[in-house]
Formats: C-alpha cells, sequence, structure tokens
C-alpha cells in the first residue's frame, strides 16, 4: 500500500516536471523559428519544416517520461523477495 | 494492458471473431489482422487505380494518384536532394502506412495497431536496416567504418562508442516517440468515454469528440515526422564523409 502511495507521489510530481521542462524546450525553439520567418519570409517552408521536426524531438524526451510511468503503473516492478526468489529457485 | 484488474478493458474490435475462433494463434494480439486489413485495403486500393493507365485523358482517379506520388516525391526530395529517386518508395511507404494504421484507430470498432509497442518497433527497425543498408550501398563498407572512427583518426576509441550509441538511439527513440504519441492519444480518448459514463451513468454526450480531432492532427503529424527523421538520418549518415 506504502508502496502504491510512493509510485503515485513520484509519478504525479515527475510527469509534470518533464513536461514543464518539454513546454520551456519547444517554447525556445518555436519561438526562434517564427523570428527567423518574420524575419525573411521566403525561407518559411523551410524553417517550418526544421521547426517542426525540433518540436517532435524535444516531444520524444516528454514521452520518455510518460512510458516510465505507464511501465510502473502497469507492469510494475517486483519487489525485492521476489527477485531473490526468482534467482535462488 | 491492465491484465492485473483494476483497469479493465475488454478488447474486442471488429475483428474479434478471428480469436474467438482460435483462428489465430494466441498470442497474436488483435491488431495484427488490422494491420492486415489495412495493408489490403491499401494495395486494393492501388492496384485497382493502376490497371489502365493513360497518359491522354486521365481519370479523376489516376489525376488523384499521381498527385499523391508526385507530392510525395518533392517531400522526400526536399529532404534527401540527389537521392529522391532512390529513397522515395520506401519513405513515401513509411508515411502513407503510419498514417493509416494510426487514423485506423479512430473508426469505431477498431484500434490503432501503432498504439502497441511491437508495431512501432518494427517500422523503427526496418528503418533502421534501411538508413544501414543504404548508406552502406552509397558509401561502400570501408569508408563506412571509417566513419565510425571519426575524424582525428587516434579518438577512436573515444568516437567509436559514441557514434555505436548514437545509431542504437535512433531506432529506438523513432519507435519510442510514434507509440507514446499514439498511444497517449487514444488512452486520452478512452478516459474521456469513461469519464462521461461516471459522471452521466450512461454513454450520452460525446465529449470526447474534440480529442478525436486533435488526435487526427497529432496522427498526421506523427507520420510526418517518423518519414522525415529517416530521411534526415539517411541524409546524416551519407552526408558526413
Amino acid at each position: 500500500m506504502a508502496y502504491l502511495v510512493a509510485l503515485v507521489i513520484a509519478i504525479g510530481f515527475g510527469v509534470p516536471v518533464a513536461v514543464l521542462s518539454g513546454a520551456i524546450g519547444q517554447a525556445k525553439a518555436a519561438s526562434s523559428a517564427l523570428e527567423g520567418i518574420a524575419r525573411q519570409p521566403e525561407a518559411a517552408g523551410k524553417i517550418q519544416t526544421a521547426m517542426i521536426i525540433a518540436l517532435a524531438l524535444i516531444e520524444s524526451l516528454v514521452i520518455y517520461a510518460l512510458l516510465i510511468s505507464l511501465i510502473l503503473l502497469f507492469i510494475g516492478i517486483p519487489s525485492a523477495a521476489e527477485l531473490i526468489k526468482s534467482v535462488v529457485k | 494492458m491492465g491484465e492485473s484488474g483494476h483497469f479493465e478493458i475488454e478488447h474486442a474490435t471488429w475483428l474479434h471473431f478471428l480469436k474467438a475462433n482460435h483462428w489465430l494463434p494466441d498470442w497474436m494480439p488483435e491488431m495484427v489482422p488490422i494491420t492486415w486489413l489495412v495493408i489490403l485495403i491499401l494495395s486494393a486500393t492501388v492496384i485497382i487505380g493502376t490497371r489502365s493507365l493513360k497518359t491522354r485523358d486521365p481519370g479523376r482517379f489516376q489525376t488523384f494518384l499521381e498527385f499523391c506520388v508526385s507530392a510525395l516525391h518533392g517531400f522526400v526530395k526536399g529532404i534527401v536532394g540527389e537521392h529522391a529517386d532512390a529513397l522515395t518508395p520506401i519513405i513515401g511507404t513509411f508515411f502513407i502506412l503510419i498514417l493509416s494504421l494510426n487514423l485506423f484507430g479512430l473508426v469505431p470498432g477498431f484500434t490503432s495497431p501503432t498504439a502497441n509497442i511491437n508495431t512501432t518497433v518494427a517500422f523503427a527497425l526496418v528503418a533502421f536496416l534501411v538508413v544501414q543498408g543504404f548508406s552502406i550501398r552509397r558509401m561502400g563498407v570501408i569508408s563506412y567504418t571509417k566513419h565510425f572512427l571519426g575524424d582525428p583518426i587516434w579518438l577512436a576509441p573515444l568516437m567509436l562508442p559514441i557514434h555505436i550509441i548514437g545509431e542504437i538511439a535512433k531506432p529506438l527513440s523513432l519507435s519510442i516517440r510514434l507509440f507514446g504519441n499514439i498511444f497517449g492519444e487514444d488512452m486520452v480518448i478512452v478516459i474521456l468515454i469513461g469519464i462521461v459514463i461516471g459522471v452521466l451513468g450512461k454513454f450520452l454526450l460525446p465529449f470526447q469528440f474534440p480529442m478525436m480531432l486533435f488526435a487526427i492532427f497529432g496522427s498526421f503529424v506523427q507520420a510526418l515526422v517518423f518519414s522525415m527523421l529517416v530521411g534526415i538520418y539517411i541524409v546524416a549518415a551519407i552526408g558526413e564523409h
């Protein structure tokens, strides 16, 4: 029971931290891209393409954090007793 | 998911009869026949559309197919440049197939095959083989391994593990990015439906509809990013020498 409480608290704080960092990174990338487009509107297509790639790469890091929280919630980690039992047997 | 009991969803799609009659092996998830169905639909569309190609006075469907091919060719040319003729088939196939598989999950009664890690790892492995195979064939095995060792040759013990880890991280990130995005979108839709049922008792209002619109947009973006990244990895692997 305490494990579940600790797990929920950890995920409840861990995933938003990842989302916050991802949002800051994506905001910086998008603002530079928009500034570049405003400076040179004829390069808008290439800048937009590069911006989409940068946003997807930053977002994938946020999804790593979500993936770990999903694995912990639904697949779980075995306790130390079970690990020792499976190794000893 | 949810075999341990605290979030039971009964997985049943329109193709559930294949598993109920045990025509498929028991370890095969239900999304595999859905992948087959999508491949069947796409192939049948294209084969029927290209049966009588005409150079003058083409029909509407042939013009539409030509538009798709030329749009994909222009898209690949913008990324790869001179190798577009050799790379348009594989990158275009990635785009069309991943887009179709993502969107199929929004059709009532089906599930997205890309919301399962097995499908996306398969795509990422094929992409990895395509990148390595294309760069080996273009550069030759000798200069390909030399690019792995870095510029000053005495830095090789440092550059080699870094390059190998970088090459392995690429298909890993491709698969996890696609899986996480599509699975997250589908899970949000499921949970929104669950909220409506929990609050109102029955399914009265389609509150998940705005999320489904966003899921359509997200499916496009993820298919685009996957195929574009494969092209960029090929350009990076070739152009570094």
